[in-house]
């Protein structure tokens, strides 16, 4: 007996059944599902969602916008939207790489303030040339980062300590000490942040004059794409990246088969951690110059969205990180023009990873589907 | 001492329902690292219950605060309804979820706070204001020397928690329904040859944490800012995870965990006033729950049993 | 004599796969009837819906002569129906009492208020359960802290306890040992003895012929026969149940044993709880022999090949690999002294089941050369071709070669992955852990002639197998182990099978 299957199931198949680059399609799905639900939102709020998704692509510089300010133009915006970017690269392969390993890393955010408050410290208000400031920066940020990663690396190999509540706990001690050290030292008073960085030590060049236009230039963008790159070559081609797969899909099977857990969990902790500071300095000496006391980054937690989305590719993360900041960047400029709070950008993004983590749900039904057709 | 006791006691009862709840779901199976999103929905919830009946109705405002309560309950079961629904029907990784959920909820609370106040109260904020909620102090047992503070000055849910707690506490070790939840954790197969339900038990665990979750959240709000703000969100849903994990996932030790953490932040308050320090000390002293549960766990995560069947989705073709 | 239960046309799929095709099968009052059938033959399918733990597609089940739907394992139990599972159905941290009243809890109030559940009048109940049926078990004592042995009374106490009156055996003799299996089928007589009707599921010949009034016999989910079982051969049954006539023996060349291999010298094993699992061993095993270590499930064998291996730590003694002290040696340099591990656990150690074929088959010289350069690059190619050249050598059937996901290989075909994988390493020693559990009679001829032929080839070969008959054809020399001591160690022609059976229960011990 002939059975159609329905029309809604067929479609279902064709975004998330078995196939080429299925993951890819999932992954295009979910994020449909999430506009489509803030269409919804929005004409709940009495918005025109396509003015509203348009002006948010103005803001981030994709599309332009009807008029400029003076000395700005469609790509200001999008330089602008590139420096934001750079640290959720860092921060999204930071956590996908520990998840390659069957970490999860949620110690971002914490990481981030370490290594932020470690370069501001030590050279946040010196005076060195700028080039050896930057550098210097780039490399305590991801030194501090790296330590850190060493630690929650080795306290769950040693200890066996769960690494999801080691991570909880770390961020909150280094939010608080942290906060303790600004508050005490080196507050500015009228910000009730720290003091903010000098020009030279940061990363991102602010209102850098290019012809008629003044823009930011985010100097470590280019080492944000070459991570992408590195990270992506040391997984699929190296036997460092093998090892790393391998414990993290069954570290029983691993340690039977040779390979020693215990160092690919902390090398892998290194690198994680190392990306995490890097995304660190990026943010608080790049995209901000200070740092504000007691808020842990939100970023460190949206780049899990973010690695989820990319189904933790090193080229998933990077495509992953660039449409949650336009869509965050592009918010603040549609928030003024149609009177919608900014704070729909986070719920738009939560409701993105809501999609993203049940992702495989949607595989395996898609899967059951295909497997029905087939059968009739 | 007397501050330190009643200062603890205050941080230490709402973060011990919390931990129940977290029992609750997570002697079910079901992992669950959303508390510190369902005590922050809940919290919301119930100021928000509070705002709109408070200009509704007007009065005494002492019954809408016990309401309040009540909604903030509601409200966390109802966020809990979305992870019951992603870790059993949709069988996500409930880590994952869990982490979703708490984004989410930081996310959905600022968002409608911010919202609704502009829409409906006409004012610009991200908060909801509430009452101080009553205190109280029983007359002949606040006598007694040092353990009188127990029962001296004490904001009243604590003792509703108490008593919820207790009740908690009894269902699960002595009911039908606890040995069923406590089945489930250890081995939902051995319940479905008996002929549970596992995900039904499953998912009423998951909503029951949301509750006690919203009703822990809410007492924070009142205790520490006596409003519903952004700022809930400190981390205290971890402390009770740190909680029930030295408890072993058992009501009695976490008590005693919750007592702990939270005597080890009145004593350090308490120290930081003594020794006249500047008040930005205070957020060392914060740090203290934090390093003592890395400390404790350091030496006995080897030692610590979990439920069995934790974390796994549970697939009834699999026998 | 009446039919107690009948199944009519029971038809049960599975995704992709037909469980019970078209099965008519009844059980008469007061026999006992055995279910026979290879792994994946649909026995314990069928049963399950008799439990039901599933429900039939197509066909009806008859109980008492009235058709019934049994939709879960209440209404089983409200039938008088009854299943002991083949992996126990236990809450560990609950005690014996809580098991066997989960979902009936009788209940009392407490201060004439609350109502709790009844634990006192409980215990008493299982305990004049346990003594009336002489299945002997202290009510009180929590699942984790008792014996295999004692949780299987524990599950049929289950049965007893809720009126059982037709009751399931699900393969109940696989974790006993002779003994035990015997003492089991004592009993199993002595619950029909007073009235209850036995079906017994399980793949052991010798077991029906034991106590078995008739035997329905599944092959691929079909049912092929019922026989009465005091007029037919095991000769007949086995190949019934395979489909073809089987041999039962295998042509083994004696030799003489060749230069010593391994040698393990007072070895001793402790658990993280402190309990003794391995204690001071000692054996050897050389070039062109095959020693099998036999013992009941959980005596220390496995510990022994995972301390061998490197898995797990030892406490004491040495381990000499080809005159090598590996006795502290890493994993790796294990396995680059010659040593080669067929792992009981297929799935959680033996494969990594993300990773797809290539990967396996080199996964555990990727890091050499060819493999790998001196700067730590993978080379693809050299893999690819390992990877095509044990496919043709094994015969490992896959979908997409090289590529194949191994999760979607079938059992047979990963065991092969494996074996092809081990023994491609050449190495002096090779080790296998229960290689043939859970495959069909073919696959286990095959296996079994290849551990064969490398002993012709000059292999030593350490064969840890709890199937006494695996043991027996296969062993030049059996070591038997009994709570984690040896028994003895002897030539496999000077032992009966009896004999082994005794050692694995401690019977006797020899001082050597």
């Amino acid at each position: 007996m002939l059975k159609r299957t329905s029309l809604i199931k067929r479609l279902f198949i064709l975004c998330c059944g078995k196939g080429r680059h299925q993951l890819l399609r999932t992954s295009l799905f979910c994020i449909a599902l999430s506009l489509l639900a803030g269409i919804i939102l929005l004409l709940l709020l009495g918005k025109n969602p396509w003015e509203a998704y348009r002006s948010i692509l103005q803001g981030a510089g994709i599309l332009a916008k009807p008029r400029y300010a003076g000395r700005k133009s469609q790509l200001t915006d999008f330089m602008s939207l590139l420096n934001y970017t750079t640290p959720m690269v860092f921060a999204a392969l930071s956590v996908a790489v520990a998840l390659k390993c069957g970490i999860f890393n949620i110690c971002v955010s914490g990481i981030m303030v370490f290594s932020g408050f470690m370069a501001t410290v030590l050279v946040g208000y010196s005076n060195l040339d700028p080039f050896v400031a930057k550098i210097l920066v780039v490399l305590i940020g991801a030194l501090s980062g790296a330590l850190l990663g060493m630690l929650i690396g080795y306290l769950k190999h040693r200890f066996n300590m769960n690494e999801v509540v080691v991570a909880i706990m770390l961020n909150y001690i280094i939010s608080y000490v942290v906060s303790f050290f600004i508050q005490t030292r080196f507050i500015d008073p009228i910000t009730r942040q720290s003091v903010a960085v000098t020009q030279n030590a940061r990363l991102t060049l602010f209102d850098y004059p290019v012809g008629s236009l003044k823009m930011e230039i985010a100097l470590v963008f280019p080492l944000a794409i070459l991570a992408v790159f590195a990270i992506k070559f040391v997984l699929d081609r190296t036997r460092f990246g093998f090892e790393l797969k391998a414990v993290g899909s069954n570290s029983k099977a691993s340690n039977y088969a040779g390979i020693q857990v215990g160092r690919a969990v902390v090398f892998t902790m290194i690198i994680s951690g190392a990306l995490a500071g890097l995304a660190g300095v990026s943010y608080y000496l790049g995209s901000n110059a200070s740092i504000q006391p007691r808020v842990l980054p939100s970023l460190g937690f949206d780049a899990i969205a973010v690695a989820l989305l990319g189904n933790t590719s090193a080229i998933g993360s990077f495509f992953a990180s660039l449409l949650v900041m336009i869509f965050d960047c592009g918010t603040t400029y549609m928030s003024s023009r149609m009177q919608v709070l900014r704070e729909i950008a986070a719920l738009i993004t939560s409701i993105l990873l809501l999609f993203s983590a049940i992702g495989i749900f949607f595989r395996n039904l898609a899967d059951r589907f295909q497997q029905e057709a087939e059968e009739v | 001492m007397n501050t330190i006791i009643i200062e603890g006691l205050s941080f230490s009862l709402p973060l011990f329902i919390i931990a129940i709840g977290g029992i609750y779901s997570e002697g079910s199976g079901i992992t669950n690292l959303a508390l510190e999103g369902l005590l922050g929905f809940g919290a919301f919830f119930g100021g928000l219950s509070y705002a709109i009946l408070s200009r509704t109705f007007g009065g005494d405002p002492t019954v809408l605060i016990y309401a309040s309560l009540g909604f903030a309950m509601v409200g966390g079961a109802l966020l809990a309804l979305l992870h019951a629904l992603m870790c059993i029907k949709f069988k996500a990784n409930q880590v994952i979820s869990g982490v979703v959920i708490n984004m989410l909820s930081v996310a959905l609370t600022a968002f409608l706070a911010n919202q609704i106040n502009a829409s409906f109260f006409g004012q610009p904020s991200n908060k909801f204001l509430l009452e101080v909620f009553p205190k109280a102090t029983i007359p002949l047992l606040s006598r007694i020397p040092i353990l009188g503070a127990v029962f001296t000055d004490f904001y009243t849910f604590e003792l509703i928690i108490v008593v919820v707690a207790l009740f908690m506490a009894y269902v699960l070790y002595k009911t039908p329904t606890g040995m069923h939840i406590r089945a489930c954790g250890d081995n939902p197969h051995a319940l479905a040859a008996a002929g549970g339900n596992v995900q039904k038990v499953r998912f009423w665990s998951v909503i029951a944490s949301g509750a006690l979750s919203g009703l822990g959240g809410m007492c924070f709000a009142y205790s520490i800012s006596t409003t519903f703000s952004p700022n809930i969100y400190m981390g205290f849903g971890y402390l009770a995870i740190a909680a029930y994990i030295f408890g072993s996932w058992k009501i009695g030790p976490t008590f005693l965990a919750c007592i702990l953490f939270g005597f080890a932040r009145s004593v350090g308050y308490v120290l930081v006033q003594k020794l006249s320090l500047p008040s930005s000390y205070g957020d060392l002293v914060l740090t203290l729950p934090y390093i003592v549960t890395l400390v404790l766990l350091l030496f006995f995560s080897s030692t610590n049993k979990p439920p069995r069947a934790l974390g796994e989705v549970y697939d009834q073709a699999k026998r | 004599m009446e039919n107690l239960v009948e199944f009519r046309h029971i038809t049960k799929r599975f995704p992709g796969i037909v469980a019970n095709d078209d099965i008519s099968l009844s059980v008469r009052k007061g026999e006992i009837l055995a279910i026979l059938g290879e792994n994946g033959a649909g026995k314990s399918t069928l049963m399950s819906m008799l439990f039901g733990m599933y429900t039939p597609d197509e066909g009806e089940i008859f109980i008492r002569g009235k058709a019934e739907h049994i939709t879960s394992p209440l209404v089983a139990n409200e039938l008088n129906i009854g299943m002991v599972h083949q992996h126990f159905m236990l809450v560990e941290n609950q005690t014996i009492t809580e098991n066997i009243i989960m979902g009936i809890e009788p209940k009392k109030r407490k201060f004439g208020l609350f109502p709790i559940v009844d634990l006192q009048s409980s215990h008493e109940k299982v305990q004049q359960l346990s003594m009336h049926y002489h299945l002997e078990v202290n009510p009180r004592d929590t699942i984790e802290d008792v014996p295999v042995s004692t949780r299987q009374r524990v599950e049929i106490l289950k049965m007893l306890y809720r009126n059982a009156e037709i009751l399931i055996f699900d393969e109940p003799t696989a974790v006993l040992t002779p003994q035990e299996i015997e003492s089991l089928l004592l009993i199993i007589k002595s619950l029909r003895d007073s009235g209850k009707t036995i079906i017994l599921i399980t793949h052991k010949l010798d077991e029906i012929k034991k106590i078995a009034d008739r035997c329905a016999i599944l092959c691929k989910g079909r049912l092929i026969d019922v026989l009465e079982v005091a007029t037919t051969s095991v000769q007949h049954m086995s190949a019934l149940m395979v489909g073809r006539d089987v041999s039962l023996t295998l042509d083994k060349v004696e030799h003489e044993k060749g230069a010593e291999v391994l040698k393990v010298e007072n070895v001793s094993v402790v658990s993280q709880d402190h309990i003794t699992l391995v204690d001071s061993v000692s054996f050897s095993v050389h070039e062109g022999e095959i020693l099998a270590i036999a013992g009941v499930s959980g005596n220390g064998q496995v510990e022994i090949a995972d301390a061998i291996a490197g898995l797990i730590p030892i406490k004491s003694g040495r381990i000499l690999l080809q005159g090598n002290d590996i006795t502290t040696a890493s994993v790796r340099k294990r396995i680059e002294a010659g040593l080669s591990y067929i792992p009981e656990d297929r799935h959680a150690v033996g494969l990594i089941l993300d990773f797809n074929l290539r990967e396996n088959l080199c996964l555990k010289q990727y890091y050499r050369s060819p493999y790998s350069n001196e700067r730590g690059i993978l080379q693809h190619d050299a893999m690819n071709e390992l990877g095509n050249t044990l496919i043709e050598a094994f015969d490992i059937r896959t979908s997409k070669g090289n590529d194949t996901l191994v999760r979607s290989m079938s059992g047979g075909n990963q065991q092969k992955a494996i074996i092809a994988r081990e023994i491609n390493l050449d190495s002096k020693l090779i080790m296998f852990v229960q290689p043939t559990r859970g495959l069909d009679v073919g696959a286990i001829e095959a296996i079994h002639t290849r551990i064969n032929s490398l002993r012709s080839e000059g292999k030593a070969i350490l064969l840890i197998s709890l199937e006494l008959d695996e043991v027996l054809q296969l062993a030049d020399t059996i070591l038997v182990m009994y709570n984690g001591k040896v028994q003895t160690i002897r030539k496999a022609n000077e032992l009966t099978k009896l004999q082994v059976g005794e050692y694995m229960m401690g019977v006797h011990v020899e001082k050597n």
